[in-house]
Formats: structure tokens, C-alpha cells, sequence
């Protein structure tokens, strides 16, 4: 989590879906929900192939794996997320072998965050994104961009348990349509915020 | 017309009664009838007027294709009426028909038709041509489709992406054993079905056909297959994408489906055909299988004393049903030579026929069953030109498409059982090249899981050929008749046409109009093709088809446009401006606050005291790495090698082409990096330019550039009081005038946010601070503001005041003061102009434009009566002349100096100081204007900026 004051989240209650439907959050449980995960500390790393940083973050190109509980997501062929609690971020990216070109940017504040979670989730997602959810396509652990609603997302596969979840990152100033355009489209399905 | 006793394969529900109205006259049926098989029901006969003769119509297919059943459904035109299911309190009506359907007065131009044959509008209302306009509004009343109520209310259509293994297309039987075989060999298969259910002709036949199409698609259910019904692949494109239009959905009203289908199976089974003769339109005339649904699965006899004209089993078994739905059936074989030639009757139907022999039988239904169509349009969307089989006497497909693949009564004919088995085979072929495209995609997605071993040969299609059932080549009586009943074309029109010298079938039909309607050819293009190898002399293999393309049955407007996504963009501080009265504006994807009510009282607040602006849209990029000054050497004009740390620079970026691009401020905060601004609209272009250069011409430049555009909340402060308050809140910089000067950055804590950063520039033209805080914590800072300014006057100002205030100041915004031709000379800054650099965007093509005299500069203007504020883009003329030598870009009345400012761009010749100039107001009107020394109207020296 970012600093104290309080991080505003990009997210406003209560929840109206894109349609301009009333949604109530549900609590754990629901089969189908979306989380705002805006505050979560994310940093962004960009390293070239010839960089130590490179080969210490051993994370290729669409994949993403997790280390002392921080997210590395290989988001594009350079440039990595580094998402988790701010300690251990800071940590993990204080370990990085800063030697050559190597960039750490605070992606915090840029960038709103949602979780999709529960077995209807991709068919949430084939409703916004013409990208292909099947499991064989995009397995736990995939790391894709691509369009949701019109809007430039990173998507990162990160299931729960099991279950089919869903990290999806945006500018900022977008979350709150997204937040929206998500619910309206998980209505059929059930979707509770959380 | 009766409603018969329960059927035993009736989709019919006795015990739920359905009312609704027929052009305002109360009906009912029950859940599960068709609008067509309840008004048939309820003794209905008549449904419609074709198109341009306006002769009475009754069902002629009773399905989908229908072409007489189209009726207005409540505020919906162009409602299928024999595929839509009745609602309670439905209000059906005829449609573009005047005063009634009973009574279309239109139908006097039938008595007209032999002068109306086809290409009458083209020959007739040519001349004179000023009369066109009422020509237009006169054949517009005729043109078919219903009424459209611009007041109704949006409706929640939708769209979905898949991505299936399999699409199968057509739920009949060999749809549903294709689908079973595909799916029991691995693959995910998305099943479509055009109809409300699975089964397709399986569903109006006999017992066992009956139980084979349950047994069918109960295993499609239990095998895991998403079906689809009610929904119709409307098209295949480029790689196997289909588009799917889902008409039935619990949450929307249509859905497009995209699905991109590694193999596509095609088997729609094949389309009753017409018979062309004389009345082949009136009501009452229809083919078997509208007889047979409407018996066999709505219990509804569609008339009593029937004659039959049938050339296969279809047509006996139609015979069949008839007489046990109760009516008298006379058969008119045409195995056995016998023919029909008129139907008689009047407009409330068909009376009787005419046979071949002279014979004159009476009837009130005329039922034929002449032959088929192979809907063969999905293969020719793939690249397939089917070809003709005189003996089968209907169209096959010719050539083999790798990931297409077409069975059932496309592919040929069998009993059911061989059909079946080469749909299984079908499925099974579609699985396996389904794998094979797989393991393609797999191996090149880099986020799919991976895939060993080297990619499967392509599966060898060893499916059991069918074989082709010979039938009579039944296309014409020797009377002429409807082809086209859309488009209320007769076999005459195209004879005529023919003649005309519109003999090929492409030209044909787009003379015609002939398969151009609803149903896309569904009923009428064999039909069409026979007529017109009848008028030349050849077979139908020479004449050939047109080529369907899609859509394969007619898509709303609504499916494709699907859920309606409009991305917007908002501040953090969002919420405050909603609470707080601001006006909002759209710039580009941005709500900003226009205003908070009184733009012009912001702007004095400012120039007086102090004001704060929401400016989180100005485009930021992070840069980073040794080789930034490179870059920004590179995309803007002036020089930047030796910016030192702290220090902001202005600069502006040209295209290749010399033509101003955009501008904005650049810091530099720490040794490597760099923090630049853009417009707000001109951000994604700007990281596009410059990641262009680095990953074009100078991949060798250690740069990296991230947007951080919504990572900050852009706060601009100013006024003469800004120091003040900027003070009051941020305790580890030095403000003081001489340590904090104009043009320079710092990094900050703002009202205990850390890691902002604030630089001192002044687009209001005013002393300003331009604070940037972490995002996550942009409302907190702004309400700091807010309150510890609250006893210096402070007021939030919108984009309107910043225009005055800029406009005021002489600052230029790009889009707006500049256009498409605009090249740095042009806008008065030559300090910004260093040719002496060794390259940078655009530099041979600025290097011409300085000698250029001939296009427009930008210059301040002053109207002569200061009260007027011309509009921008008035133009200026010569005087005396309508010579446009230039116009106003930008104009406001100045509060602060209670007069009119302008900008604008005027030709070279009368850009000098004093130079009168002509401008032209909205309402004709000239006013006189002069042009000023300097841009700014207000502090040309910049003083106040400094201060």
C-alpha cells in the first residue's frame, strides 16, 4: 500500500455499473467479483537484455511468476510490473542490479488496478477484450495487454486458489469507467464488487 | 385455417395463452406460436403488400426467410413474423401500408405494372432532373420497411469475443452429429442454430425423425457444446472469423458474437424453392415445408381443400400431413409429367389452379414442393464459387477449403443415417485441424502454454462422398411469375431485362434488384439464374451465380454496433469538481471543468489574487537515461545539450514535414532524468514520436519514456498571491524569488505529500507554481489549497478562464492557433529556430519555410470597436474584396482589459504592426481590426511571470 494520507482511489461508492445500475458489494464468497486494487504498490522496471537487472528479474516477455510475495509480470519484451505490498516491492527492486540502462518508475498513483475473480470471469473479459481467455491460450501466470473497452489495459492471470482470477491494470484516469464498464458487463454473470 | 387438435411434435404451450393484436384487433395464441402461426391460427390470410405492386401477400416459406412476413412489432420494424415468437400484449401491425392492409390505396399501381417493369425508376425519373427532389419524396413512400420512432429508448445490445475450436453452423441433424463428433474428439465446439431449437427439419417430421432430434440434442448438452439458437452466423471473413448475431439473450437484446473459429463447418441443410408461375404470390400459395411446420409443429391447417404440386417425398409427406390434419388434398405429381399453371383468385387469396392440362381445380391452398437451394453463402464468404448439378438440379460446393468444411445437404444427399456418418466424419476432421492450428497459434503466442514437437501434418479429408439425389429441374411453369417476392421482381422483369442487354446475372440482378432483398437470395437466386439461361439460350452452369457475400441473413444496425463503449478520463480531483458547481467540458476523452460558473470573474480573481486550475491532463513523459538530451535535441527545435538540473525549458516539436506538432515544457530533475510536458490532447502522439525515433533511427540511444500523464495531479497555481500560498504549504524548497526562478523545477513536499515535483511557468501569464503530486493523493493537496488560501481570495479557475487568460497573455495553443499547414516561422518565435544544430525533426524542411513569404503568420489582433469579439474562424478579407488573406483563430473579451483579444493568422504582406485588416463576422456584417506589436496584450515583458 502506498504512504499514509490516505490513497484516494480512482474508484468512487457507491458502485454504479456503466449502465447506470445500483450494485451492492457482496462480501468473500461471491462466485464473481471485481476488487480495486488501485492502492496496491506497483512499479514499473525497464531493462534491456544486457542488464544484470534483466536476467535477476528472470521473468520472460508475457509470463509472470511471484518472489517474496511481490508479482513480477514480464508486461512487454523490456518492461516488467512489480506489484505487491510496498515493502516488499521496495525490497525486491532495491535488490535489482541497477548497472547500465535500467529505469524504476513508482506506477502506484499512474495506474488503477482491478481483480476479476470466480469461474465466469473470462467470459466477463470475452465480452470487453477480443483477446483469446481459453486456458491453453492464456494460462495462469499469462501476462497480456491489449484493449478492454477501448481502453489500453495490462492483464496478468494471477488465479486464486484455483480459481480463475484476473489482475487488470489501466491508466488512472480511466478506473473509474472500467470499474464501471467491468460491472455492467458481469451483470449477467453475477458480479458483486468486493 | 384452423387450429388443429395437439400434435404430437408441437413447440406449442395449450396452457399458456398469449394475447396480442393484429393492426389493433385482439388475437391470441399460446406461448411458443410464431406471430405467423397464431394470425394463421386466428384466420388470418393476408399479412402483407409487396413492394412495389402492392398485391396482397400471405406466408409463402414459413420461416426466417419468409420474404411476406415482415411486419412492424411495436416501435420495431421489419420483424420476422413467421421466426418471432408471440409476447403477451405484443402490437403487430402491417407495415407501409395506407389506409390498411385491407386497403392499400398504393395498389393502384398494379394496375399500372406492365409500364413499371424493371429499371422504370431509372428511365423515368431521370428528367427532368430539378424534379428529382419530389420524385424522391414520392417513391420513398413506397419504399418498403416499417416505421422507425427516433424516441425510442436505446436498448442494451451486446457484443462477445470467442475464440472456439469448432463453429458449427446449422443445428440440424447433421449440425448437432457434426458438433457431437467434434466435441467428443476434443475440441470446443460453439453450435448456431438459426431457429429457437436444435433439430431443423427432423423437428416438422414423423415420429422417429422427432426422436432422433431429441436424442441429438440431448447429447449436444451432455458433450459440453455451447449452443447457440436463435442466432445466425452472419458472415465468415479473413482467418475464420464468423460473426454470430444472438437474437435471443436473457440480457440483451441482440448480441454479435466474433468468434474466430480455428475450423468452421457449414451445414445450414438446404432451402425450399419457389416455383414461378402465374400468382405464385397470392395468399394461400406456399411451399411443403411451411405446410408441414405449420401443421406438424404449431397444429395450425393452413387451409382445407389443398392442391399439391410436388416433384419429391418432401412435398408427399406434406400431402400426408395435410390429410391427417383434415383437409382435402388433391397431388399434382410432377414425376409423372403433371404441371400447374395459374393460380386464381382474387386479393383475399388463392381460389384455385390452373393445371397444366387445362384442368381448373379449386382450392384455397396451393402447396408446391419443386426443389431446393443450397445456401451455399458461408463457402462462397470463404472463396468457394459453387458449381451446378443439371441432374441434382441445384448448386454443390467446388472446391475444398482447409479450414471449412461443409456437410449435410450442402455436401449432398443420403439417408439420414449416411448423412449422420458424414457429419461425424466432418467432426471429427474439424477437430483434428482444429489441433493442428492449435499447436500453430500456441507456438506463436508467447503467453500460451507451450507446445512440444513439431507442428501435426494437416488432417486429409477422407470423408465418405455423398451422393446426389436426382430431382426434376423445376424452375418456371410456362407462365410467367414472382422471383424475387422481396423485391417484387416477376420472371417477366428479368426477361425483359435480358433483352435490355442485362444478360449476365451480376448485371441482372443489380438491374433488378433481384436477390437484393430480406431474404438475400435464400428463395430466389436459382430461380433467378434459371429465368435469365432461359432468356439466353444456355444452361444454368453457364450462366452461373452471383457471389453471396455477407451478410447471411440481414444484421440491425444495433448487433453490430454492440455495447456502445465511450471511454472518459477523469482527475482525481473529479469529485470535488461534481460537488462543487463546475460546468464540465469534453476535451478530447478528458471531463474537465470548464467553469464554476463565472469564467470571466476567475480570470480577474487571478490576475488579482490567486487562483488554482485542475490541470492533470497536460501530457507528462518520463525520461529517462544518458541519452535524453539526444532525444530532446532531436524533437524539439531549439537546444537542449546543456540543460542544466532544476531548469525548465520551453520548446516546440515539428513533423518531418516542418509543421508544428506540438509544445510544451521540459525538466530536467536529476541527472538522468527528465520530465517533459505536452498538450493534453497532443500526449499519446508525442510518446508515439519519440518512441518512433528511438526505435527507428536511434535504437542506439539509452532513453527509456514512460507516460505518466494520470500518475500526477496537476495542479496550476497562479496569480500574484501564489507564492503565498504555495509557501504556506511546502516547507523544503527554497521560494524566494532568486533561488526558485522562473523557468526552473523542484522536487517537493506538498502539504505532506512527498515526491512531488513543481516548476514555475506561467501560461495564465501570471507568476505560477505548476504542481504535480502523486496521484493517489491530488484531492488532498487540492483542498490543502482550497483551505490555506481561503484569506488570499483563492478561487478555482476552468480551461475557459485559462483561454482568456492565455488568449490575454499572447500564448498560442497548437490545434487551435496553429492547423495542418503551420510551420514554426509562422508563430513569431525565431529564438526557437537553431538550424546550427547538427539535425532534429524537421530542420530541412524549416530551413525552407524561412524563406517562404507566401503562407499565413500568426499575429495579435485588435478590432477598431473594442466591444466586439469576433467569432474565430471569422475571416479576414482584402478590403473592399471577398480575397481571404486570413482569419481569426482565437478571440475572447478580456476582463481584465474590457475589450476584445485576438489571434490570428494573416498573410505575411499585412502582418506588420498598425496593418489594417477587413474581418468578417457570422452575419456578413465587416468590421475593421488592426494588428498589434506584440502577442500579449497584457504584460508583453513578462514581469508579472517573473515576479
Amino acid at each position: 500500500m502506498a504512504e499514509s494520507p490516505a490513497f484516494e482511489s480512482p474508484v468512487s461508492t457507491p458502485y454504479v455499473s456503466y449502465g447506470g445500475v445500483p450494485i451492492e458489494p457482496s462480501g468473500p464468497g461471491s462466485p464473481l467479483t471485481l476488487q480495486d486494487h488501485s492502492s496496491t504498490t506497483k512499479f514499473i522496471v525497464r531493462a534491456g537484455s544486457e542488464t544484470n537487472a534483466f536476467r535477476q528479474l528472470s521473468t520472460p516477455f508475457a509470463t509472470s511468476r511471484t518472489e517474496d510475495g511481490v508479482l513480477i509480470a514480464g508486461q512487454r519484451p523490456d518492461e516488467w510490473f512489480l506489484v505487491g505490498r510496498e515493502q516488499a516491492v521496495r525490497a525486491l527492486a532495491g535488490r535489482l542490479d541497477r548497472t547500465g540502462h535500467v529505469s524504476l518508475i513508482d506506477g502506484t498513483h499512474g495506474r488503477a488496478m482491478f481483480r476479476l475473480t470466480g469461474a465466469g470471469s473470462a467470459l466477463v473479459l470475452e465480452k470487453l477484450c477480443g483477446l483469446d481467455w481459453n486456458d491453453h491460450m492464456t494460462p495462469d501466470g499469462a501476462a497480456v495487454s491489449g484493449s478492454v473497452a477501448k481502453v489500453t489495459c495490462d492483464i496478468v492471470r494471477n488465479d486464486l486458489d484455483g480459481v480463475p482470477s484476473y489482475l487488470i491494470s489501466c491508466d488512472r484516469s480511466f478506473g473509474q469507467y472500467l470499474f464501471d464498464v467491468i460491472l455492467d458487463a458481469g451483470q449477467e454473470f453475477g458480479i458483486q464488487p468486493l | 385455417m384452423t387450429r388443429l387438435p395437439a400434435q404430437p411434435g408441437e413447440v406449442i404451450d395449450r396452457s399458456r395463452p398469449v394475447d396480442f393484436t393484429w393492426n389493433g384487433q385482439a388475437m391470441s395464441g399460446f406461448a411458443g406460436d410464431t406471430v405467423a402461426s397464431a394470425l394463421v391460427a386466428g384466420g388470418v390470410r393476408v399479412v402483407s403488400r409487396s413492394m412495389k405492386y402492392r398485391r396482397p401477400r400471405g406466408y409463402i416459406s414459413n420461416d426466417y426467410w419468409d420474404p411476406n412476413g415482415l411486419v412492424q412489432v411495436g416501435d420495431e420494424p421489419n420483424v420476422r413474423s413467421a421466426h418471432r415468437l408471440i409476447e403477451p400484449g405484443m402490437a403487430v401491425e402491417a407495415q407501409n401500408v395506407w389506409p390498411s392492409l385491407e386497403r392499400d390505396l398504393r395498389a393502384v399501381t398494379g394496375l399500372a405494372s406492365r409500364f413499371l417493369t424493371a429499371g422504370f425508376y431509372y428511365k423515368t425519373f431521370m428528367r427532368p432532373a430539378w424534379l428529382w427532389p419530389t420524385y424522391e419524396k414520392v417513391l420513398a413512400t413506397f419504399s418498403p420497411g416499417g416505421r422507425i420512432d427516433p424516441d425510442t429508448p436505446h436498448r442494451y445490445h451486446d457484443k462477445r469475443y470467442a475464440h472456439p475450436d469448432v463453429v458449427v453452423a446449422g443445428g440440424g441433424p447433421t449440425g448437432m452429429a457434426a458438433a457431437l463428433a467434434a466435441a467428443g474428439a476434443g475440441a470446443r465446439v460453439l453450435l448456431v442454430e438459426h431457429c429457437h431449437r436444435l433439430g431443423g427439419h427432423l423437428l416438422w417430421g414423423d415420429e422417429h425423425d422427432r426422436a432422433l432430434a431429441a436424442e441429438l440434442a440431448a447429447a449436444v448438452e451432455t458433450a459440453g457444446v455451447e449452443v447457440l439458437v436463435d442466432s445466425t452466423v452472419a458472415g465468415r471473413y479473413e482467418d475464420n472469423w464468423t460473426g454470430i448475431v444472438q437474437r435471443s439473450h436473457p440480457v440483451a437484446v441482440e448480441r454479435l458474437v466474433k468468434a474466430r473459429a480455428k475450423v468452421l463447418i457449414v451445414a445450414p441443410g438446404l432451402i425450399e424453392r419457389p416455383y414461378v408461375f402465374d400468382g405464385n404470390d397470392k395468399p394461400g400459395v406456399m411451399l411443403s415445408g411451411a405446410v408441414r411446420r405449420f401443421v406438424n409443429m404449431y397444429a395450425v391447417r393452413p387451409g382445407s381443400a389443398a392442391v399439391l404440386f410436388t416433384a419429391n417425398p418432401d412435398g408427399d409427406a406434406a400431402a400426408i400431413d395435410l390429410e391427417r390434419a383434415g383437409a382435402e388434398v388433391t397431388v399434382v405429381d410432377a414425376r409423372r409429367g403433371e404441371g400447374i399453371v395459374r393460380a386464381l383468385g382474387g386479393s383475399k387469396g388463392v381460389e384455385g389452379v390452373v393445371l397444366a392440362d387445362g384442368r381448373r381445380l379449386d382450392c384455397d391452398l396451393l402447396v408446391t414442393a419443386a426443389g431446393w437451394t443450397a445456401p451455399t453463402s458461408l463457402l462462397n464468404m470463404s472463396g468457394d464459387r459453387p458449381v451446378y448439378d443439371e441432374a441434382a438440379a441445384r448448386f454443390f460446393p467446388s472446391v475444398s477449403i482447409g479450414n471449412v468444411l461443409a456437410t449435410g445437404g450442402l455436401a449432398g444427399d443420403g439417408t439420414l443415417d449416411e448423412l449422420i456418418e458424414h457429419a461425424m466424419a466432418t467432426g471429427r476432421l474439424a477437430a483434428a485441424r482444429a489441433r493442428a492450428v492449435s499447436h500453430r497459434l500456441q507456438a506463436a503466442t508467447a503467453r500460451a502454454v507451450p507446445v512440444n514437437g513439431e507442428e501435426p501434418e494437416w488432417p486429409v479429408d477422407e470423408r465418405p462422398d455423398l451422393a446426389r439425389d436426382p430431382h426434376p429441374a423445376l424452375f418456371r411453369s410456362t407462365t410467367h411469375g414472382v422471383v424475387d417476392f422481396s423485391e417484387d421482381v416477376s420472371s417477366k422483369d428479368m426477361v425483359g431485362a435480358a433483352a435490355e442487354g442485362y444478360d449476365s446475372v451480376e448485371l441482372l440482378k443489380r438491374y433488378t434488384t433481384a436477390t437484393m432483398g430480406p431474404s438475400q437470395g435464400k428463395l430466389e437466386t436459382v430461380n433467378t439464374v434459371a429465368v435469365l439461361a432461359e432468356a439466353r439460350g444456355q444452361t444454368i452452369a453457364e450462366v452461373g451465380t452471383t457471389v453471396w457475400r455477407p451478410p447471411y441473413a440481414p444484421v440491425t444496425m444495433g448487433a453490430l454496433g454492440g455495447r456502445l463503449f465511450e471511454p472518459v478520463r477523469v482527475s482525481s480531483i473529479h469529485p470535488w469538481h461534481e460537488a462543487n458547481g463546475a460546468v464540465f467540458m469534453l476535451a478530447g476523452q478528458w471531463i474537465r471543468p470548464d467553469h464554476y460558473g463565472d469564467p470571466a470573474g476567475e480570470a480577474l480573481n487571478t490576475r488579482q489574487n490567486v487562483g488554482i486550475m485542475d490541470v492533470t491532463p497536460l501530457g507528462k513523459l518520463d525520461l529517462r537515461g544518458p541519452d535524453v538530451p539526444q532525444l530532446l535535441s532531436h524533437l524539439y527545435t531549439n537546444k537542449w545539450m546543456k540543460l542544466a538540473v532544476g531548469s525548465v525549458r520551453y520548446g516546440i516539436m515539428c513533423g518531418e514535414d516542418g509543421v508544428i506538432l506540438d509544445d510544451g515544457v521540459t525538466g530536467r530533475i536529476g541527472d538522468q532524468h527528465y520530465m517533459m510536458t505536452t498538450t493534453s490532447s497532443g500526449a499519446a502522439t508525442v510518446w508515439e514520436w519519440a518512441e518512433n525515433w528511438l526505435q527507428t533511427e536511434h535504437p542506439d540511444w539509452r532513453v527509456h519514456v514512460t507516460p505518466v500523464t494520470s500518475g500526477y495531479t496537476s495542479i496550476n497555481v497562479a496569480g500574484p498571491k501564489s507564492r503565498t500560498l504555495v509557501r504556506r504549504l511546502v516547507g523544503d524548497v527554497d521560494l524566494d524569488p532568486e533561488a526558485f526562478r522562473y523557468m526552473q523545477v523542484r522536487t517537493a513536499t506538498v502539504a505532506g505529500i512527498r515526491d512531488c515535483f513543481m516548476w514555475r511557468i506561467g501560461f495564465t501569464g501570471e507568476l505560477s507554481f505548476e504542481l504535480h503530486v502523486p496521484a493517489g493523493h491530488g484531492l488532498t493537496v487540492w483542498e490543502a489549497l482550497l483551505e490555506a488560501g481561503e484569506d488570499l481570495g483563492i478561487r478555482p479557475f476552468g480551461v475557459e478562464c485559462q483561454r482568456i487568460m492565455r488568449l490575454e497573455k499572447g500564448h498560442f495553443i497548437v490545434g487551435q492557433d496553429t492547423d495542418g499547414l503551420t510551420k514554426l516561422p509562422a508563430v513569431g518565435m525565431p529564438h526557437l529556430l537553431k538550424l546550427d544544430k547538427p539535425d532534429f525533426a524537421g530542420k530541412p524542411e524549416l530551413t525552407w519555410a524561412l524563406d517562404d513569404t507566401s503562407t499565413p503568420v500568426l499575429v495579435a489582433i485588435q478590432p477598431t470597436d473594442p466591444s466586439v469579439v469576433p467569432d474565430e474562424a471569422s475571416q479576414i478579407v482584402r478590403p473592399g474584396t471577398d480575397e481571404i488573406i486570413g482569419r481569426i483563430t482565437s478571440s475572447r473579451m478580456s476582463p481584465t482589459l474590457e475589450r476584445s483579444v485576438c489571434l490570428g493568422q494573416v498573410l505575411p504582406e499585412v502582418s506588420r504592426p498598425g496593418s489594417e485588416l477587413t474581418v468578417v463576422m457570422i452575419d456578413g456584417r465587416r468590421i475593421t481590426a488592426r494588428v498589434m506589436e506584440h502577442h500579449a496584450h497584457i504584460d508583453p515583458e513578462g514581469e508579472r511571470v517573473r515576479g
